[in-house]
């Protein structure tokens, strides 16, 4: 969030424009500024069939033919249409922002590409897990190619860092739901990439990723990616969840070792003493209590930012300049954009002061939903780390797998089902049974 | 047993399927064959030709980025918006501005960096295509190499799993805990460190609007305006006024000069008195500057330069001699004083001195530049910008807020070029702002600058500017004739409001002044005439033999004429000619009287002149 902030400031990075050259001596007559045609309708439709197209794909090839070749290949094709011949745009990622913009503004209109793709993988988690990070976001195919020496992120790490996905989710969708922009498209660091052009701030964030990407697997979609957020959600409430072996597991942890995003779950360890039995659910009892405290504290918080964050919206940021020079001595120099900007905002400061306030008082209610959410965020994150899961088989985390189908092929049981190794190399009935003890 | 065990992997993932697997012998305790934990010579041998391949595609990556930002860095001085050398050759042509040689130099220059400019955005385009297959051969070797020398895994059954488990727990909620505390901490700084000058809507902001207008409490009433000499010719713009009781002129015994001053700037604007304040504005291409005096005592109380107002053009227009830049008669709000310059800078000073706003408006496209004056009524300075070139709709009339400087509206007028100045009449229950340009005279509201009527009367270069009297608005179109207008109608009067015409010998330069029952004129070459202000007709008329470029003034009973030569002549203001005086001053007069205070105010071309006598 902070980040965030610190880039939007930053936006005067960007290429440098330069002003019509002055021909009124030599009467040069400057030619007419033509912009070019709109995209041609019937490719958003292309679009959304695409997209429908590789979900479907995805759900077959995780699902059904379970083949990590054919997933890699599919995200090959998204990313060379979703990514360097789309551009990064349309996109999925930064739909949820036109959704609350259609929402609270009445006279925004959501184009119904952008809810076909904000709908589409969210409707295809809620049945087959987050497929379309497997094969479809080009974001994470780029990522997935990428890794070159996945390193293990600690627990504690991947837990704690794992909130900041659902908390950009929450400040995107506040400021979008304000009317200023959509800072989830605006600073994505993938996107550069695919455009091969951008501001130097954000082409430096895209460096930092690249290179983060070759060692930390998926950083953008584990750390960062606000739809990710939403698809974990719907993946966890998924009908049919993606298994490393239909058949039984023999506990040999070679899945969680094949999966480069620590998406893989251990089995339970066992039934806890008694003598700690207390103590967690006290803990447990104070951290429920806990939420509505944060989020109450979060909320007030929240409604405190409406200054700083408000002043990110150029109507605002204009009226208190000038507020500002009403108060202060005149003091012309240079010219500067702002200076002009403020000349022509004079023709009607009353109406520019009005609508600052309005503004402001959007962002206000923004924010104070926005830090509403950041302590439901933590205290629901605190909870489930609370929470005990009973597990018997190693299986990836319903909500954290990109169902890449990475491990597939790792589990021995899986390379007999499909006759890549003789059943007579797999363990013991008896080893298979014995579960592994705390 | 690797190469049998190679034969038997499985398909790999990320490589689509051709790589190798970890093989289910790596599971311990899952079988009992030996272990082939590290790989081969000859996977060592092909991991090392690989590392070498992605060390030289590193490389290449390296190198073309940072050929990309070289070109980035420098790119800043080679911008024609900010390019050093540009922006000093500009300097020196500002000095220098019939420089061909410059201009020829910085036109090369300029197209030179824009060519390089686009080259740059093409090379931009070009190293990323590079970076792409740099980055791409990069993953691919590093990726292989890799594979190659991975060693198997070996994971390892735990036996403290619960323990693990648990503490693994504590750690995450612990770290949860960390990061929601630093993003907490990071926002309570934000939240605490900003104010906002925007008022809260519900309760305040109706007192931060009226805070950014003009405090109406604070401004002098109708009557003071009416009392003092705001603008050129009087707040009505007739240049007539009642009172003369301190007006008792000896000019024979040279008693009357109460005192002179020299006006340290050039300007052919007329002086506007404000209480103990006379203001003049002055100056040449170089610099323009505002003036104030002490109207007790003569004394230069300051002089301000009006400079570096955004917007200004950096070389000032080419301006005739006589005209000016400082054509305009200053105006003034009895708080403040407004000049306005042939380059567009319009500058109010507090009556201290101190600068209250400026802004350019622009430098209209005619013959003269700005020598229409300032109009002024309580909270608004009205300017008339008649333009002859450009776009059609150029020309227009503006509003703006005397304490602020907004603008309060703009409107195009459908008139040529014109340097009459405009007046502000109260009349038929509306405030109206007469101005007149080729072809029309136009009413404007003064409250929104919406066009109220207009008749089409006007012809030639027109410079006399009109009056209000006796009910009705009368101009003078220029040399052949003086007509009045009922202002009373609406859309086009040309036919049903035209009150009376006169086609007779009238002036081009100089306005005409009534008292309410007559109405003089006149002309460059001094010949005077006096007229019937209810139908029109000639009274008298008398050569002067003065040639004239002020425009005459009425002090109660008496008529006030200056010539370009120094003298003043004061006439009856009555049916039948009377000269009362006539004396010789050391002076010019171009610019017209300004009569406050029981006192008259001229500007000559070097001195300021306070004129008065013993009741």
């Amino acid at each position: 969030m902070l980040a965030t902030l610190a880039l939007l400031t930053f936006s005067s990075l960007a290429e440098p424009r330069f002003p019509p050259p002055d021909f009124s001596e030599t009467n040069h007559q400057l030619p007419i500024t033509t912009t070019p045609a709109a995209r041609a309708e019937w490719l958003q439709y292309l679009d959304v069939a695409v997209l429908a197209g590789c979900l479907g794909v995805a759900v077959w090839l995780i699902h059904k033919h379970r083949s990590r070749r054919g997933v890699f290949w599919l995200s090959l094709c998204s990313l060379a249409y979703f990514g360097f011949w789309r551009k990064g745009c349309i996109c999925a990622i930064g739909a949820p922002q036109n959704i609350i913009l259609g929402l609270c503004e009445a006279g925004y209109t959501v184009p119904l590409t952008v809810i076909a793709f904000f709908a589409l993988p969210l409707i295809v988690a809620l049945f087959a897990g987050r497929a379309f990070c497997a094969g479809v976001c080009p974001h994470g195919a780029l990522q997935d190619l990428l890794i070159i020496k996945p390193l293990k992120v600690p627990a504690w790490l991947e837990h704690a860092l794992g909130i900041l996905p659902f908390i950009f989710l929450g400040f995107g969708l506040a400021f979008a739901a304000t009317g200023t922009g959509f800072p989830i498209c605006r600073y994505d660091p993938i996107v550069p990439i695919f455009r091969l052009n951008g501001p130097g701030l954000l082409i430096a964030l895209a460096a930092l990723t690249l290179l983060l990407g070759m060692f930390v697997g998926r950083p953008y979609c584990r750390f960062l990616c606000p739809y990710g957020a939403l698809l974990k959600l719907a993946a966890l409430a998924s009908k049919w969840r993606v298994r490393v072996t239909p058949d039984v597991c023999t506990q040999c942890q070679l899945c969680a070792n094949a999966c480069p995003f620590g998406a893989m779950r251990e089995p339970s360890p066992g039934t806890i003493a008694p003598k700690l039995l207390t103590p967690e659910r006290r803990r447990l009892g104070w951290l429920v209590l806990l939420v509505p405290a944060l989020i109450v504290g979060g909320a007030w918080l929240g409604g405190r930012l409406a200054v700083p964050v408000s002043r990110l919206n150029p109507t605002v940021e204009l009226a208190e300049r000038y507020l500002a020079q009403q108060k202060s001595p005149v003091n012309y120099g240079v010219m500067t954009p702002e200076t002009l900007a403020l000349q022509r905002a004079e023709h009607d400061p009353e109406a520019l002061l009005k609508s600052a306030a309005d503004l402001q008082q959007r962002f206000r209610r923004a924010c104070l939903a926005f830090g509403g959410w950041v302590g439901l965020v933590l205290g629901v994150k605190l909870v489930s780390l609370s929470l005990r899961t009973l597990r018997t088989d190693f299986e990836p985390d319903r909500g954290a797998c990109f169902a890449c189908a990475r491990c597939f092929r790792s589990c021995p049981q899986e390379l007999v089902r499909i006759g890549q190794l003789p059943a007579s190399e797999l363990p013991s009935s008896a080893s298979i049974a014995t579960p592994v003890k705390a | 047993m690797t190469t049998s065990h190679a034969k038997a992997e499985p398909a790999g993932l990320e490589d689509g399927g051709k790589g190798s697997a970890t093989p289910l012998s790596t599971a311990p305790e899952a079988s009992e064959k030996p272990l082939p934990s590290l790989p081969s010579a000859t996977a060592v041998q092909k991991a090392g030709t690989l590392s070498r391949t992605a060390w030289i595609a590193m490389a290449f990556c390296l190198l073309v980025c940072t050929y990309m930002l070289y070109q980035h860095s420098v790119a800043a001085e080679r911008d024609p918006w900010k390019s050093p050398q540009l922006l000093a050759l500009k300097e020196k042509l500002r000095v220098a501005p019939a420089d061909e040689a410059l201009r020829s130099e910085i036109r090369r220059l300029d197209l030179e960096f824009r060519e390089r400019y686009f080259r740059r955005l093409a090379l931009n385009v070009t190293g990323g295509w590079l970076l792409v297959a740099g980055v791409g051969a990069l993953l691919l070797a590093a990726k292989a190499a890799t594979r190659l020398t991975q060693p198997r895994p070996r994971p390892q059954r735990r036996t403290d799993a619960q323990s693990l488990a648990l503490q693994a727990a504590t750690r995450a909620r612990w770290s949860v805990a960390g990061v929601g505390g630093a993003i907490g901490t990071g926002l309570l700084a934000l939240a605490f460190t900003s104010q906002s000058p925007l008022p809260d809507p519900a309760g305040e902001l109706n007192q931060a609007l009226a805070g950014s207008q003009s405090n109406a409490s604070d401004l002098p009433s109708l009557a003071e305006f009416q009392a003092n000499w705001p603008r050129f010719r009087g707040l009505a713009g007739g240049g007539a006024t009642s009172g003369d009781a301190g007006l008792n002129f000896d000019v024979t015994a040279g008693g009357n000069v109460v005192w002179k001053s020299s006006v340290p700037a050039l300007g052919f604007n007329s002086p506007v008195v404000w209480s103990n304040r006379v203001f003049l504005s002055g100056g040449d291409a170089k610099q323009r500057e505002v003036m104030c005096f002490d109207a007790g005592d003569g004394k230069l109380l300051w002089q301000r330069a009006v400079a570096n107002v955004p917007g200004s053009p950096a070389v000032p227009p080419e301006i005739p001699d006589a005209t000016g830049y400082a054509a305009s008669t200053m105006a003034t709000d009895g708080r403040r004083a407004f000049g306005l310059f042939a380059n567009g800078d319009l500058a109010a000073f507090k009556f201290d001195g101190a600068l209250a706003w400026a802004k350019n408006i622009g430098v209209p496209k005619n013959m003269y530049g700005h020598a229409s004056s300032l109009a002024i009524w309580p909270g608004k300075l009205v300017v008339q910008m008649d333009q002859d070139e450009g776009a059609p709709g150029g020309s227009k009339l503006l509003a703006f807020d005397c304490a602020t400087g907004r603008l309060l509206w703009d409107r195009t007028k459908p008139t040529h070029g014109s340097w009459a100045s405009p007046i502000i009449i109260e009349a038929a229950g509306r405030l109206q702002i007469i101005t007149l340009a080729l072809p029309f005279v136009m009413s404007s509201s003064l409250a929104d600058g919406n066009e109220l009527w207009r008749a089409e009367l006007m012809e030639g270069e027109i410079t006399p500017s009109p009056i209000f009297a006796a009910g009705l608005v009368m101009a003078i179109n220029p040399a052949s004739k003086l007509f009045a207008l009922r202002p009373d109608g609406a859309g086009d009067v040309t036919k049903s409001h035209l009150a009376w015409t006169v086609e007779e010998s009238l002036p081009d330069i100089t306005s005409p002044v009534s008292n309410g029952d007559l109405v003089f004129t006149v002309t460059t070459g001094g010949l005077l005439t006096c007229f019937d202000a209810k139908d029109g007709k000639m009274v008298w008329q008398k050569d002067l033999e003065l040639e004239v470029q002020s425009s005459p003034a009425i002090v109660g009973h008496r008529l006030l004429v200056l010539n370009t030569k120094g003298e003043v002549v004061w006439v009856e203001a009555g049916r039948e000619f009377k000269e009362l005086s006539r004396a010789k001053m050391d002076d010019k007069f171009h610019a017209s009287p300004a009569i406050a205070n029981g006192h008259v105010y001229l500007r000559g071309a070097t001195n300021l002149w306070c004129l008065g006598g013993k009741k």
